[in-house]
């Protein structure tokens, strides 16, 4: 195992009070009458600032995880606690409320919305935290990826890779402590892949965000400070955490 | 590719898994409207005509001016038709000391085929069956007041003496013509030869009645038309009874219109599904390109796959409509006196062609953006083709369009409804845009989640605009269906009231209006309005002579060579409408004529009239054409002079009213008083006409219902297909923090507006063609219920977003990962 020291913080996880825990993590699902685990009792707990790669084949577990780390889904079995909080203690309405002031998320799929531009999609998250600057702040960080010329763009008529930039712009628009990105560069090229991961790490060193990212590609996960890996819903090998 | 196969493996992966459903549903949910509004307006339609048949006395009647040729007679024979035979013709009944001018009718003994003869006997009304046995005549009350008779009572007619039987109440084919006042008569045609009043030249008007079978009348009718000579002409219902006619007009535009409502509402769903259902299909259309097959393969697949669904849901469609058409029959029981007959399968197949032209004229334009779909959509999604929407559009336009002129039959209603469709469609988008263009403007107030939804109808233009056009169209359906058809079915019911007069009173003199008046005050009864009547002859029209026989129509010979009664007075009444001209005025000699008898004797606005009256003559020009309520039952002239031309004339005066059931006695009273007054009792014709008046309206009622219903369903499959988005962005929504009352919020603020503004221009639109419907194709006054646009706002904004309350209510239940996968 290689302890690559994170480039940017390099608490251990053991120090301080984590900033997000797993605790015997499980999901599963029913088909009719067959119960499916895709995830089986997962522990684990990461300090402020520190970096995590998920990483996994296809249909380990790896996305259901981040999943129920960020609260998008809720556990059969377990607990999460981020930034301070029980998830399983708090409503739907709760969760959102701390995803709204803690969170941020990236996608595979971009997830933007189609009918805003990329300005009003970065916008978004501060609007909705009530952000009297949302606008001119969402401006800014578009300009900070590159974006500068491309506001009044709708999603529609950007390509696949500046539509991602657009999604890491609005996902560090909030400066959120934890910052969750599923297969950032899954459907992107090469290039551009490598790319949008550069700006990610540089935005995430700027913001001393915690970053936990689920990947299959190794190269990506070996720039992280801690890794996971998912085999079958299990966690089969740690790596800094 | 074995292509058929393959489309039908898609088909039923998409109606498996739900992508085709709404298109589906609406679909079906459309053909069955139509095909069971259809099945069962057809098998009503069937109903009322046969009830309609037994005012003609017949199913089929020959009218011709000489006795009916025998080779026709034989026709009827060989096609198995039962036939009656009637001659009528001017003859004065003659009694030991006094006369009268009568219309008297010669009946066949088979007499009446279909419908009864009424008499009056002991002060009730009783059926009969068959008319009078030889030897016997029977008369109506007219003819009894004016020459004092009494029941057994011998009149003669020409060399033959008749006993007279009991007071003729009703002739199931009895003119109408409430304004010619000639008494009738009626007696067995074996006395025909005998009166000896049929002579060479004698102006006798034969009927050959026929029944039977409705396919043998039908096809006896096919025979007939190309063989009628001059003088001979096909009547059916419609021309014999004009007060029935308007009832039978209207309740077929009223079925029609209702229809026709229903196509709006599955048009409007299945467009919107159509896109919904292409926008999920991009990337499989991409893969398939990549994997070799060019543009045609892929519209070839998807048109096969939309022609297999065309076939099942027109099948479940009309399957549908046919058992709908069964319960709605069951609800009728009873209503019609004979047992609905059978439908024919027109109605299946306009339901087939509704389908057809639904699916291809608004599936299809979508399609075609399939076409452009490139492989490299693959490799990058921002690869969309643009759609053609002037050309989607004007396609399924177009398509509607023919459909309605189709559906329609006439003119009038397809121009109507087209003008409604096209001004919802444009008034609708223009006010759209104009909502999507101001709203950022505004300084948008109150919490983030209101701001952010309103601030979302401007963000998605497109939705926004195609969601309003939509929803108003949706809304304007439902809200013509409901608010603006009670009022058209009141001012309906209001043409003929409970107490529209019942009676009519003529003859009476200047002198004993003032006595008569006091008559009516004593009674309780509201005081009568007296119209003075003058006898006239038609001299000339235009300076021209007018000569019956140069008339090639017969009915307008007949006008022209009868005696007029001319009226004269000034304010228009509220069932005459003035359609051309002027009102007249006091002092300018002046004529107006009921346009009607103008357009038969071709007389035109401006036309001087000159009529003879007392062997003097009075010429005027027409400065006024109206259009007569014939069926209010009140006294209506075709010709009314103004005061200066005729005041000075001698006239009698005329008068309709209403009696009361309890107050029968009165009109006996009131001819007991003033010998010379004959009142007549028409409540029997007009209990008839409401009758029939009721009868249909129920029937609209329930066509309406069931439209109604079909509607909403619709609407409803309407707004699912705009759904997908807002699913996906309450789950971004929700993933970056916005709690479930913001998302909330968002969604009711748009919808809010959205179905506000819809309603609004929804009710606006209805109410348009509310009033336009009421003018154009019902002649009722309209009446504008402005309550409607607030209610249109407030009911369309709540609308939207109940609608919606489902999906959101699930879409916050569910974790937004999920949502996003």
């Amino acid at each position: 195992m290689r302890a690559t020291p994170d480039f940017l913080h390099s608490e251990s996880s053991t120090t301080g009070s984590p900033i997000l825990a797993a605790q015997g993590l499980s999901k599963q699902v029913g088909f009719d009458h067959e119960t499916l685990t895709i995830l089986d009792d997962v522990s684990f707990s990461l300090s402020p600032g520190s970096t995590l790669a998920i990483v996994g084949a296809s249909g380990s577990g790896k996305s259901t995880l981040l999943g129920l780390l960020a609260g998008l889904d809720s556990p059969t079995k377990g607990s999460v606690t981020l930034a301070g909080h029980t998830l399983g203690q708090l409503d739907e309405d709760g969760r959102a409320r701390l995803r709204a002031e803690h969170v941020g998320f990236v996608f595979q799929s971009f997830q933007l919305l189609p009918a805003l531009t990329a300005l009003d999609n970065v916008a978004l998250p501060l609007e909705l935290n009530g952000h009297k600057e949302a606008r001119r702040e969402a401006q800014a960080l578009l300009e900070r990826v590159g974006l500068g010329s491309r506001v009044q763009h709708r999603p529609k008529e950007l390509s696949g890779g500046e539509q991602q930039r657009v999604a890491l712009a609005r996902a560090f628009v909030t400066r959120p402590k934890l910052l969750f990105a599923d297969e950032p560069t899954g459907n992107l090229d090469t290039q551009t892949g490598e790319r949008i991961i550069d700006l990610l790490f540089s935005l995430n060193s700027e913001s001393g965000t915690t970053l936990v990212l689920v990947t299959h590609d190794e190269r990506l996960a070996a720039r992280c400070g801690a890794r996971l890996r998912l085999a079958g819903g299990q966690v089969i090998e740690r790596d800094g955490v | 590719m074995n292509g058929w196969g393959l489309a039908w493996r898609w088909l039923k992966r998409d109606l498996t898994a739900g992508e085709l459903t709404v298109m589906a549903i609406a679909l079906v949910v459309a053909i069955a409207a139509m095909s069971s509004v259809g099945f069962f307006t057809d098998r009503v339609g069937r109903a009322l005509q046969s009830e309609a048949d037994q005012l003609l006395a017949a199913d089929l009647v020959l009218n011709a001016d000489q006795p009916i040729a025998a080779d026709f007679l034989a026709e009827a024979d060989r096609r198995g038709l039962m036939r009656g035979a009637t001659a009528t013709f001017p003859s004065m009944a003659q009694t030991a000391d006094n006369a009268q001018l009568v219309t008297v009718k010669a009946v066949s003994t088979s007499y009446p085929l279909r419908g009864d003869i009424r008499l009056l006997q002991n002060g009730s009304e009783a059926k009969v069956s068959g008319g009078p046995a030889p030897g016997t005549i029977w008369a109506d009350q007219r003819l009894f007041s004016s020459l004092g008779l009494k029941p057994g009572d011998t009149l003669k007619l020409g060399e033959k003496a008749f006993t007279l039987g009991p007071i003729l109440a009703r002739e199931p084919d009895g003119a109408m013509d409430l304004y010619n006042f000639i008494p009738r008569a009626m007696f067995n045609d074996a006395d025909l030869p005998a009166t000896g009043l049929i002579q060479p030249g004698s102006r006798v008007r034969y009927r050959l009645l026929l029944a039977g079978d409705r396919d043998q009348v039908t096809a006896m009718r096919e025979w007939l038309k190309p063989r009628l000579q001059r003088g001979q002409r096909l009547e059916d219902v419609r021309e014999a009874r004009p007060e029935i006619n308007t009832s039978l007009n209207r309740a077929e535009r009223f079925l029609r219109l209702s229809a026709l409502i229903s196509v709006f509402m599955a048009a409007a769903a299945i467009a919107l599904a159509a896109r919904r259902y292409v926008e999920r299909h991009l990337d499989a259309v991409a893969l398939l390109r990549t994997m070799g097959l060019t543009q045609g393969n892929i519209i070839g697949l998807f048109l096969r796959q939309y022609s297999l669904m065309a076939v099942l849901s027109i099948s479940a469609g009309i399957g549908l409509g046919w058992l709908t058409q069964f319960g709605l029959a069951h609800l009728l029981a009873g209503m019609f006196e004979t047992t609905l007959p059978p439908a024919g399968p027109l109605p299946a197949l306009s339901g087939a062609a509704v389908g057809l032209v639904l699916l291809f004229g608004f599936c299809l334009p979508p399609l075609l953006r399939l076409k452009g779909v490139s492989p490299l959509r693959v490799l990058r999604r921002d690869a969309t083709p643009a759609g053609n929407a002037p050309l989607a559009f004007g396609l399924g336009l177009a398509a509607l369009a023919g459909l309605i002129y189709w559906q329609a039959g006439d003119t009038t209603l397809a121009g109507l409804a087209l003008a409604g469709l096209a001004g919802t469609v444009a008034l609708a988008t223009l006010a759209a845009w104009c909502l999507v263009w101001i709203t950022p403007k505004l300084p948008l107030p109150g919490q983030l989640g209101w701001r952010f939804g309103l601030a979302n109808v401007a963000r998605r233009r497109g939705l926004s605009v195609a969601q309003i056009v939509s929803l108003s169209l949706g809304l304007m359906a439902l809200m013509l269906l409901t608010v603006v058809r009670n009022d058209l079915l009141s001012a309906w019911d209001k043409s003929v009231p409970v107490d529209a007069p019942n009676r009519f009173a003529i003859n009476i003199q200047p002198e004993q209006r003032a006595g008569i008046l006091a008559e009516f005050k004593r009674a309780g009864l509201p005081e009568p309005v007296f119209g003075p009547m003058i006898r006239a002859r038609l001299h000339s029209i235009a300076g021209k002579p007018v000569v019956p026989d140069k008339y090639p129509d017969e009915r307008a010979r007949r006008l022209a060579e009868r005696e007029f009664n001319l009226s004269w007075g000034g304010s228009l009444r509220n069932d005459n409408r003035l359609v051309a001209g002027v009102p007249l005025s006091d002092n300018t000699p002046a004529w107006s004529l009921e346009e009607g008898l103008a357009q038969r004797l071709g007389i035109k606005l401006g036309d001087e009239l000159a009529f003879t009256i007392d062997g003097q003559v009075f010429k005027a020009p027409v400065t006024s054409l109206r259009r007569v309520d014939w069926d209010s039952f009140r006294v209506n002239f075709f010709v009314v002079g103004n005061r200066a031309l005729l005041e000075s004339q001698p006239a009698s005066f005329v008068s309709s009213f209403y009696l009361p059931d309890a107050q029968r006695t009165f009109s006996t009273e009131l001819s007991r008083k003033f010998p010379n007054i004959t009142v007549i009792d028409v409540s029997v014709i007009l209990r008839e006409v409401r009758g029939v008046l009721d009868r249909v309206l129920s029937a609209v009622e329930v066509v309406f219902a069931f439209s109604l219903a079909a509607g909403i369903v619709v609407l409803y499959a309407a707004t699912l297909a705009t759904h997908d988005e807002r699913k996906r962005e309450a789950a971004i929504l929700r993933t970056l923090g916005a709690s479930g009352k913001t998302v909330r919020q968002a969604a009711s603020a748009e919808l809010l507006l959205v179905g506000g503004l819809a309603g609004l221009l929804a009710a606006a639109a209805a109410l348009g063609i509310g009033a336009g419907a009421s003018q154009q194709l019902f002649e009722l006054p309209a009446r504008i219920s402005w309550w409607l646009l607030p209610f249109g706002l407030i009911s369309g904004a709540l609308a939207a977003r109940l609608a919606a309350a489902p999906l959101l209510a699930r879409v916050l239940k569910t974790p937004p990962l999920r949502a996003l996968r």
